[in-house]
């Protein structure tokens, strides 16, 4: 069925495949930058990743006028205003965020600020309550195929004194371009790459099925799926493998725009709280929740999870399965996904592996009700509901 | 339907929601609780639409005062016109399908909202019949008053100009 009224947007130009970190510069001229800052984390400079990028650069005549490497693996209030600050010291023009999910969350905050000419990004904080501002030139390298954030309208970042994650939904977030350079995936670690590629399957499959679905959406966010279900054992094996780093770098960028135009759910309002209270990392908590939330939710979104089978488990598998039969279905065979990545790598499938006392659950039940993803979601939940999918996750 | 006809109506029932959240206050522990964890002078504001009605609202004292002109509130809703507030505010549309359907610009923090969704939700389970709460709710809280005692207390709440 066909929703009411829905919006789409996307306005991010995608570099996808062989060489794309090699017209960054290119890009970076194009959008009228010569002052680039690049932002990223200690542990990518370590690694020398960010060196492909700086080396892609300087190839042809563009250097950073300011490099800062200590975003902290939560993106804070608190950095995103000390960047501001450095970006405006250096004299800055753009901003070229190379990392995960933090760094670029953190890079769109920082963005928010300068274009919003504000030095609080608390005082921004809402749902699309903001002029398009001043145009800071950003462009962002993804190093995981996970968060999708590089197409997103949203930047998730910490407030440093209450630890709650805080949403900032705004088209105006949105990079101008993004660099989807499977090179800088390859040196992920197994864990890393599962975990990662079970987050974006979650954002596939809450596009696909939460209240503010559209068809759009739910057409990037299956073709992600069927992606990641061929792909995410193959990459989690064996990470030089340049076709299954391919397809899973696209497949979490067309999640990322499937859920950004339709928001997630519970997984996420509960991960999220998992996040701030405990610091689970968000994409173990995604792969935790997924299939358990799945089930809770099941007697409202039967069918949309049931529509989600033939992308899992391809057509043929699909139709052999009766119809009254391929929602749950389609939760096995996430189950299915999780137990091989669990064998190839340990990733942790309950809340007990990840170190989660059970004493915590109420206050991240607590916080989880709190979070604007469980607007959306196929079902209602309150605080209590929310501890028992904890307890069926332990 | 006219525009000023539409104004008018979500007009009025701005006023009984508010008088509903007053009322509720003393009769659904869930409402009680939702407010009684709001840090003093909470406020929340509700603009309809344009030179269309307002809501501002503040916790304080362990009241939900109204106030009659819309100052900086600390959550604000801006529904992006009067004919989706029209919607919002006669049961045509809940709070969750409005953020779905991008009805509403937010100021302030998202868990603010979140808060105000659930208080909304309750109060949409009293005032409205189930036909219509099954269309804009996805699951509807259980009722612990009858709803005509809500309806009672408000009525006569608006004869002794309490709100």
């Amino acid at each position: 069925m066909l929703p009411p009224y829905f919006e789409f947007q996307n306005s991010v130009k995608l570099l996808c495949g062989e060489l794309s970190l090699e017209r960054l510069a290119n890009e970076l001229q194009q959008q009228g930058a010569k002052a680039p800052m690049l932002l990223t984390d200690a542990l990518l400079y370590k690694l020398g990743t960010v060196d492909a990028v700086l080396s892609s650069m300087e190839a042809e005549g563009c250097r950073p006028a300011c490099i800062f490497t200590d975003i902290p693996v939560d993106s804070s209030l608190r950095v995103v205003n000390s960047i501001a600050a450095l970006y405006h010291h250096h004299r800055c023009d753009a901003l070229v965020a190379v990392g995960g999910g933090s760094v670029i969350d953190t890079a769109k905050g920082v963005r928010l600020l300068l274009s919003q000419h504000t030095d609080d990004i608390l005082s921004i904080s809402g749902v699309e309550n903001l002029s398009r501002g001043t145009h800071i030139p950003f462009i962002v390298v993804p190093t995981t195929a996970g968060t999708g954030s590089e197409c997103t309208g949203v930047a998730v970042i910490r407030n440093d004194d209450t630890g709650v994650k805080m949403e900032f939904l705004s088209p105006f977030v949105q990079p101008d371009v993004a660099v989807i350079d499977p090179r800088m995936t390859q040196g992920l670690p197994p864990k890393a790459t599962a975990s990662t590629g079970m987050d974006a399957l979650c954002h596939a499959v809450e596009a696909c099925t939460c209240q503010q679905a559209n068809p759009l959406s739910q057409a990037y966010g299956t073709a992600a799926i069927r992606l990641i279900a061929t792909h995410i054992t193959q990459a989690t094996r064996k990470g030089s493998d340049k076709q299954a780093r391919f397809a899973m770098a696209l497949a979490s960028t067309m999640a990322g725009i499937a859920f950004s135009n339709s928001m997630v759910g519970a997984v996420h309002a509960i991960g999220h709280a998992l996040g701030g209270v405990c610091h689970v990392p968000h994409a173990v908590a995604m792969t935790i929740l997924l299939p358990h939330v799945m089930r809770y939710n099941l007697s409202h979104a039967a069918a949309s999870y049931a529509a989600l089978l033939p992308a899992l488990v391809g057509d043929e598998a699909a139709l052999s399965t009766p119809t009254d039969k391929r929602a749950e279905a389609s939760i096995a065979a996430i189950e299915q996904i999780e137990r091989e990545l669990h064998d190839i790598c340990g990733l942790p499938l309950t809340l007990e592996a990840a170190g989660v006392p059970r004493e915590t659950f109420a206050q991240v039940a607590a916080v989880a009700i709190n979070d604007g993803a469980l607007i959306v979601n196929p079902r209602a939940a309150d605080e209590q509901q929310i501890i028992s999918i904890l307890n069926a996750a332990y | 339907m006219k525009l000023s006809l539409q104004k008018f109506i979500v007009g009025i029932v701005l006023r009984v929601v508010h008088a509903a959240l007053v009322e509720l206050y003393g009769i659904d522990s869930r409402v009680k609780a939702e407010f009684d964890a709001l840090p003093e002078r909470m406020s929340y504001a509700i603009a309809t639409g344009h030179h269309a009605p307002t809501l501002f609202v503040r916790w304080k004292k362990g009241k939900l005062v109204r106030l009659q002109q819309l100052h900086a509130a600390v959550c604000t809703l801006r529904v992006k016109s009067t004919a989706h507030s029209f919607q919002l505010f006669t049961g045509q549309m809940g709070l969750a399908q409005a953020y779905a359907r991008h009805a509403f610009t937010m100021q302030g923090e998202i868990a603010d909202v979140m808060k105000l969704a659930r208080l909304v939700n309750i109060v949409e389970a009293y005032l409205f019949p189930k036909i219509i709460t099954k269309r804009i709710l996805t699951d509807i809280p259980a009722l612990q008053a009858n709803p005509l005692r809500v309806y009672g207390k408000i009525a006569l709440g608006f004869l002794r100009f309490k709100y």
